[in-house]
Order: C-alpha cells, then structure tokens, then sequence
C-alpha cells in the first residue's frame, strides 16, 4: 500500500515538526495524516508502535520508563481499535438495511394502495403517515353499488414484512366481491380466526371496522381493541366517544364482537384515528384528545381532507418533526 | 509443525499465564511489538471467554509453518455449555460481556484466520492463527 | 428509552418490579426476562408497574405473550399498579377482561 510506505517518513516529519515549534501548522498536519491513516485502515497501535520507534531512535538517551509507558499503552489503546472496526462494519450493515427497508415500504405501499371513496353527500378525508419506513397502521376502503361505503382501520401490533402481510389479508377479505357483504361484527369474527391461525403468537391487530349505509345514513360498526374514534353532533356542536368494546383480533379465536349502530345526520362527523394519535408525547407530556378536537373545531369550514393534513402538520410540529407512532386520522363529514 | 504449550484456565490468573506463554512464544517466532500485542490480546479475550462461560479449559500455543511462512496458531478449548448461537455470536454488535470490540469477533478481526466449532452440551473449540508477513 | 427490571422471588412468587419506559426499544428486553419465567410450569408472576412512566403496543404484545404461555402453562400472572393511562390501554384492547389488572399490590390502601 503506497500509503503505507511514506506513512513512517510522514509521521516522523509531523513529530519532529511539533516537537520543535508546537504549532498549530504541526497539528492541522497531524489531523490531515489521521483521516488518511483512518482512509488506509492504519489501526491506532500501529501508530503508537511508530510513535515509541521514532522517539527511540530520535533519542537514544530516552528514558526506560517512558519506553515502558508507550508499551502499556499501545496494548491499552489496541481494544480501542477493534472496537472502531466493529463500529465500522455495523454502520455498513446499517446502510444495507436501510435500503432493504426501504425497498420494503414501497411495495407495501403498492400492494395496500386504497383510494378513498367519492360518494354524493360524503365528505371523506383520510391521512396516514409512518413514524419509520414501515407503517403498522392500516385502513381501508370500499365501496358497493348501493354507494355504501365500508371503512377498516387498522393498527397492527408488531412490525415489518408480517404486519404487512396482515394487512394484505384484511385488504383481501374486504375487496372479495360478494353478494350479502357480511355485518361488521361478523368480519372482526372472522378476521380474528384467521389471524389466531396465522399470525406469529406475538403479533395481534386492534381494528375498527364501520359500514356507512347510503340510503338510511345509518353507520354500523364494530371494534376489537381499536383506539376509540368520535361522532361530532352537528346541532349540539358535541364530540362524543365512540365506545365500542371487543377483544384485540388473534388472541382469543372464540372471541365475540357486539355491533352498534348510529344515526349520522346532516353536518355530522365520523372520526376515525389510530393510537399514534391519541398517544402523541411532546416534551411536556401527551397531547390530550381536547386539543385533537379544537384542531377539528378550528378547521371544521375545510374539506375533510384538508382537516386530516392541516391536523396532522399541527401534531407533527408540536413533536418537533420527530412522530413517535404511526399517525392515522380518517374524518367521514355527512354534508347533505 | 507442531510445537505446542499448554496452560490449564481455571483461574483468573491462568489468563495472565496463557497471555505471558503467547507472548513468548509470538516473540520466538519473529512478531513484532505490534502483532505480539494483537496476539496476546486475542488470548486474553479467549481465555477470558472460558473462566466466563465454561468455568475450565485450556489454551494452547502452536508454532506453524506453512508454505514456508512462519506462523502461530491458538487453541481455545473448553467442555463448557456451549454456544447456543454460533451466528448469533459472530456478530458486531452481540455481546453477552459489555460493549464494542469485545468479543469472537473482535478476535476474528485481530488474527488472520479463524475456526469455531461448539455445540449445546459439548463444549467450544476456537483456533485462531496469524502469520509473519 | 429506558427500562430498569428487579426481580424478587419468594415463598415460589416471582415478583418483578419494571420502572421507566416499555417501548419499542426497551420492550425486548422486557420479553428477555420474562419470557423463560413464563415458560415454567406453574409460574406464579406478578409485574410491579407502578413505575411505569410510560406504556404503549408493543408492551402489550410481551404481555400478552406472558399470558399465553403462563395459561397454556398452567401458572398465574398479575399485573399491579397500573397508571390510569396504562389500564385504559388494557380496557381499550379488551384484555382487562382476560387478564388479572385489577389486583391490590401488598400495602396498597383501597
């Protein structure tokens, strides 16, 4: 290595250098020599090795302690290096994963695309971004002949390539055509089955399913541990807590879901969200379900969509930029 | 070309003594300040490994030639557990005993060529050689 | 992002005490320890959370993993001192109904 060879005339030359006039000039010199020793994979004993040399044949008189000294702490200092190289390697490592991961993201975003829907007298928003690469939270999308409209959202507990496959099943179960869509209680049921039976013992999905119907404006809907959304009063200029109860999907796979129901009337509002949301941390402590509410309040006169992004700009500035969780907030405002 | 010396790992001590005998024997093969260190650091680390985890075992010292180029050869011994993990254990990153550099890797980055063999219930046998260059 | 875990055992009841944050970083960890006591048949376990700051899914999913293997295990496992924000967590998913978070801690007044 060319390096290798002047390495020893070099280093001598930046010693002797600042041994005579302890300049500043001495020292760039030796930060310079550094980074190229780093660049050609000189270890840090090898330059104490050097060091101790050089001084000795500079000055035979040197005195035996400091000999002693310069030996005990090259052996000291050699660990130091090893674990520099380690370092090296696991940030390499980390380089590769990154893009794996991000190859990852695109094509889970590609395989769980949903649109929202555009129905006469609805006004649907829907925003979901990823604290990391990958997104644990799901939600979805579909809409029938009668123009009702069936919305999941989902949160999946644990990550990766599985939590993607996961949603990949539920996106399945609701796009299969059939001829009686099946009540929200019964697709939480049968989900649960199927997660228990194929999902890894540590991962489950809380999951809100709701089925809007057109015609009646009656929205139907059904939780298994899902982080409770709100209904927004129009005339009363009230939020009130969607309160439905139900057992995570995969934990229990004899588990029972109860169905409610609920009028939607004109200038009423369905508020969907995952835990990323209500679960909100700043430095001073959580961001409260009131201020999600004042934000709705404060931007109410928008379309649905421009609600769902100017709120999620609003929490993502009080964090700092820095999403602790994944954040989803679907807004359903009947308008006519 | 064998020519080899044992020191029993019992003891904390006998570290100390497989660190001297490595030592000695780096110097008699013709490695300089900077190799003896690296070679005497990787006992150390190995020996250390078996007062740990195994409780008991041995380390020798070899001197090898091959192709005619002199050399030293380490082997680590124990009846030990085991490794549970051999992967796992080569690592960066995973260590059971504190931080960076630590380690069967550190080791394998301080020597020239590096064997593992262990299994749950067996034991461990590590050989590791370096060679004058 | 940290977790400390103490773990007293006495008359066969693994007590363990966990202070700080289970999140996504330090909820391994968490697992690491209780998993194999988990595992044991008749486990008796009881996690102290009283020092819990803060709590979110990913705690959920070890302990939700605890409680299947100690069931399937045939043991007992409690969880006490709850924060109120650590048991809505619990009756939000559900499984307030399936596990023990009600139970009083030793000394703790009604």
């Amino acid at each position: 290595m060319a390096f290798r060879e002047t390495m020893e005339l070099k280093y001598q030359e930046i010693l002797k250098n600042y041994i005579k006039d302890q300049s500043e000039t001495a020292l760039y010199q030796g930060q310079k020599f550094s980074r190229k020793s780093i660049e050609n994979q000189v270890t840090p004993e090898e330059i104490i090795s050097l060091h101790k040399q050089l001084l000795e044949d500079m000055y035979p008189d040197l005195p035996k302690y400091v000999v002693h000294s310069f030996d005990i702490l090259l052996e000291v200092i050699l660990p130091y290096g090893v674990a520099y190289r380690e370092n090296q390697s696991l940030r390499d490592q980390k380089r590769e994963l990154r893009s794996e991961i991000e190859i990852a993201a695109n094509v889970q975003q590609t395989l769980l695309e949903t649109k929202v829907p555009v129905v006469d007298g609805l006004d649907i928003g829907a925003i979901s971004v990823p604290a990391k690469h990958m997104n644990g939270d799901y939600y979805h999308f579909v809409q029938d002949e009668n123009n009702s409209i069936s919305i999941a959202i989902a949160d999946v507990i644990g990550k990766g390539i599985p939590a993607a496959l996961c949603m990949s099943m539920i996106k399945y179960a609701m796009d299969s055509p059939l001829e009686n869509r099946p009540e929200p209680s019964s697709v939480l049921e049968n989900l649960n089955r199927v997660v228990e039976q194929n999902v890894d013992p540590s991962m489950f999905i809380s999951m809100f399913y709701g089925m809007y119907n057109h015609d009646r404006h009656i929205f139907s809907y059904a939780s298994a541990g899902h982080e409770p959304g709100f209904f927004y009063d129009g005339k009363k200029d009230e939020f009130q807590e969607i309160h439905a109860k139900g057992l995570l999907l995969g934990i229990d796979k004899k588990t029972k879901y109860i169905q409610y129901e609920k009028q939607i009337n004109q200038g009423d509002m369905i508020i969907l969200l995952s835990d990323g949301v209500t679960e909100c941390r700043t430095d001073e402590g959580f961001i409260e379900k009131e201020v999600l509410m004042t934000y709705i309040k404060k931007y109410a006169d928008l379309s649905s969509q421009e609600i769902v992004t100017n709120i999620f700009k609003e929490f993502e500035r009080r964090q700092n930029f820095q999403l602790r969780d994944d954040f989803t907030l679907i807004i359903l405002k009947r308008d006519v | 070309m064998e020519n080899q010396s044992c020191v029993l790992i019992q003891t904390e001590w006998d570290i100390v003594a497989a660190r001297q005998l490595g030592r000695n024997v780096a110097k008699e093969v013709g490695f300089g300040t900077v190799d003896q260190a690296r070679i005497t650091t990787a006992i150390s680390e190995l020996a250390r490994n078996i007062y740990i985890y195994a409780g008991e075992g041995q380390v020798c010292i070899e001197k090898i030639i091959k192709n005619g180029q002199a050399g030293l050869r380490i082997v680590a011994v124990d009846k030990g557990p085991g490794i549970p993990d051999i992967r796992l254990a080569m690592e960066d990153g995973y260590s059971t005993s504190g931080g960076l550099g630590a380690g069967l890797p550190g080791v394998k980055r301080l020597m020239d060529d590096f064997e593992i063999d262990s299994s749950l219930g067996s034991g461990t046998e590590i050989k590791a050689s370096k060679w004058i260059r | 992002m940290n977790i400390d875990i103490e773990i007293v055992e006495h008359n066969s009841v693994i007590k363990v005490s966990v202070r700080g944050e289970i999140d996504v970083y330090t909820a391994p960890k968490l697992r690491e320890i209780l998993f194999p006591l988990a595992e044991k048949e008749n486990a008796n376990i009881i996690v102290n959370l009283s020092d819990v700051i803060y709590m979110d899914s990913t705690g959920l999913g070890v302990f939700v993993g605890v409680f299947k293997s100690v069931r399937s295990n045939n043991g007992k496992f409690q969880l006490v001192g709850l924060s109120g924000r650590i048991k809505r967590l619990f009756e939000i998913t559900g499984l307030a109904e399936i596990m023990d978070i009600n139970s009083r801690m030793e000394g703790e007044s009604l």
